[in-house]
């Protein structure tokens, strides 16, 4: 969105039409544009935090100061470019995270005198400056500042990259530096610090992340229940013309398998699953489908939205009883129903197919998928007609899935 | 085979994914790319989610990573000196620093200033190099030594080159630097350029670094 600042920017120097004077419009214009620029700062923010919170974090573990000390946050400054909203975003945070975090043995101090501009005159000349860069005029303004810290954060953005410069001054005549730290967006992790109360290292913020992102491990068992249904063919040819028209019921499967993950955060994935249909009277049906995934939403899968998968796939599937004699290429035949009426001999149809669809999962823990699938040894089939021709391609069954993953 | 196949594929292909090919973006968004190389273990540590770990197996190549980051501030965003500067500014101020360091033996306190036009660029010099040596151990001062208002007039009409010697001798003779210090000058020479110069005064020597 930054990027279009420029342009609107360049659009708002246009001379404008005598409509866009109107001074509503002016207004809103002028708000969108702060808006732009409180976004870009919005996201500044988020890494500037990360960085303060990984600044914290430091002390919890190693602190400056062995016990409390007051230190005057003398100054924060932002990338040049950045206005005071950022730098007050920014103290506002410090301060939270600080105040939760006794541990740091940084107490935050109020000195208004410390960081006002101060005018000292001595033998030497006239100094102006703020109070923090010469303390011997706090002291003689009365101002204890013997025991006191300065507190320095600097923001810079330097290419791709945040870097927060941070050091602790002593308000002694000599103003020696006691502690400097920098810290650099590309070198830091990317932070599940952001918990105020509860910072963590980078390792243990990098392992949650991965975490997330793998969800529970590469291998996830998903539980699918899904519905086929089949297009209607033309029928039987009768004499004297025209056909019987039967179409074949669609079929509920109830399928179990195992899912991997074959790149990082579920970028592709495969399955394999078995699964198994019932009709009574009518017919009793097994089935085997492999799939594999590709992520469409992005590179890694989203662990705030849900993700859409695009699949392509193979399944085998064996179907037996009276409904199975519709699975076959060619007309139906009668006989064979009959004398699975009459016999315990049922007809049966194995045959394959190719299944292509989408599926949206949501945090790998549900999952709704559509998908079409090709039967080439049906493609002559008076029974099971086609949803989708491209002739070498027809899609015979239209299917729809949900899964439940553990 | 066919099934190795099928498993190197999927991540061939998510990794030679090209952010500088997206057709989406405009020219001035692909040129706001800022690529670096790096090993596909440092990428993996970096970016754990999108390069995967590298093959446990010596028999498979070790592939190298491209990773791609957009620069904060746009083109044009900032004034093309300040962000030539500030983009580079932890890498040209640490060389500094260290040329500073090896120049300068023993243990003194250390004083930082920049002269640039930009009040808050230079402050970000300056700043970026006192953090640098307090880091590497050195006692550094945020004290920035004084000189007097008339010896200020007469330096700003001498060429810059003479100036800062000058500057070095009366720090000294006005006793705003003591022999246990040092002082690390960063600036710019000529206006139009974008490469920082240094040099440092000691005893009242002054010495360019750069």
């Amino acid at each position: 969105m930054r990027r279009a600042l420029p342009f609107l920017l360049a659009a708002a120097a246009l001379p404008a039409p005598a409509v866009e004077q109107d001074p509503t419009v002016l207004e809103a214009r002028r708000a969108q544009l702060e808006a732009l620029r409180a976004e870009v700062a919005e996201q500044l923010q988020l890494q500037a935090f990360d960085l303060l919170d990984e600044l914290v974090f430091g002390w919890t573990q190693q602190p400056v100061f062995a016990t409390d000390t007051p230190v005057v946050l003398a100054d924060v400054s932002v990338p040049v470019g950045f206005g005071s909203g950022l730098r007050a975003l920014i103290e506002n945070h410090f301060a939270s995270v600080l105040v939760r975090n006794p541990g740091t043995h940084l107490v935050l101090a109020h000195c208004p005198e410390c960081t006002a501009v101060v005018v000292h005159s001595t033998a030497r000349g006239t100094v102006v400056a703020r109070g923090v860069d010469q303390p011997e005029a706090l002291a003689a303004a009365g101002i204890q500042t013997a025991s006191r810290h300065a507190l320095f954060l600097d923001f810079e953005a330097e290419g791709s990259a945040l870097v927060l410069r941070a050091r602790i001054t002593s308000l002694t005549p000599a103003l020696p530096i006691l502690y400097a730290k920098t810290l650099s967006t590309t070198t830091s992790t990317p932070a599940l610090l952001r918990s105020g109360d509860h910072l963590k290292s980078a390792e243990e913020a990098r392992k949650e992340y991965l975490d997330a992102l793998e969800g529970r491990g590469p291998v996830i068992i998903p539980l699918r229940i899904g519905v086929r249904t089949y297009a209607s063919g033309n029928g039987a040819p009768v004499p004297g013309g025209g056909g019987i028209a039967i179409s074949a019921t669609p079929l509920v499967w109830l399928m179990g398998g195992a899912e991997i993950s074959l790149t990082p955060a579920r970028a592709w994935t495969a399955s394999f699953s078995v699964g198994a249909t019932w009709l009574p009277q009518i017919e009793t049906g097994f089935m085997a489908q492999a799939r594999i995934a590709r992520l469409l939403t992005g590179s890694v899968s989203s662990l705030t939205h849900p993700d859409l998968y695009a699949f392509v796939g193979g399944s085998v599937t064996s179907l037996f009883g009276p409904g199975a004699a519709l699975f076959h290429s060619g007309n139906p035949d009668l006989t064979q129903v009959l004398s699975g009426v009459l016999t315990s001999v049922q007809p049966q149809s194995t045959f394959g197919g190719l299944q292509v669809g989408l599926e949206l999962r949501a945090k790998n823990r549900i999952g709704f998928a559509v998908f079409m699938e090709a039967l080439p040894t049906l493609n002559d089939a008076s029974s099971i007609g086609k949803y989708v021709d491209y002739g070498i391609l027809q899609f015979q069954a239209f299917g729809a899935e949900v899964a439940f993953c553990f | 085979m066919e099934i190795l196949l099928l498993m190197l594929v999927p991540t061939l292909a998510d990794l030679v994914f090209d952010p500088t090919l997206d057709v989406w973006q405009t020219h001035q968004q692909a040129r706001s790319l800022e690529c670096v190389r790096m090993t596909q273990a440092a990428a993996h540590e970096r970016f754990p989610g999108r390069v995967p770990e590298p093959s446990a197996r010596a028999t498979e190549p070790d592939a190298d990573a491209m990773a791609c980051t957009r620069r904060i501030m746009a083109e044009g965003e900032r004034p093309a000196r300040d962000e030539a500067i500030l983009s580079s500014l932890s890498r040209t101020v640490g060389d500094i620093a260290e040329v500073a360091e090896a120049t300068v033996p023993g243990d003194r306190m250390w004083h930082v200033e920049s002269f640039y036009p930009d009040a808050r660029v230079a402050s970000k010099i300056a700043v970026a190099a006192r953090t640098h040596l307090a880091e590497r151990g050195r006692s550094v001062s945020d004290r920035v030594p004084l000189l007097a208002a008339g010896d200020i007039v007469v330096l700003g009409s001498m060429d810059p080159k003479d100036a800062y010697r000058v500057a070095c001798a009366r720090y000294y003779a006005e006793r705003s630097l003591g022999s246990a210090e040092a002082f690390l000058g960063i600036m710019l020479v000529d206006p139009r350029e974008t490469n920082l110069h240094a040099g440092v005064c000691v005893d009242g020597e002054w010495k360019w670094l750069r």
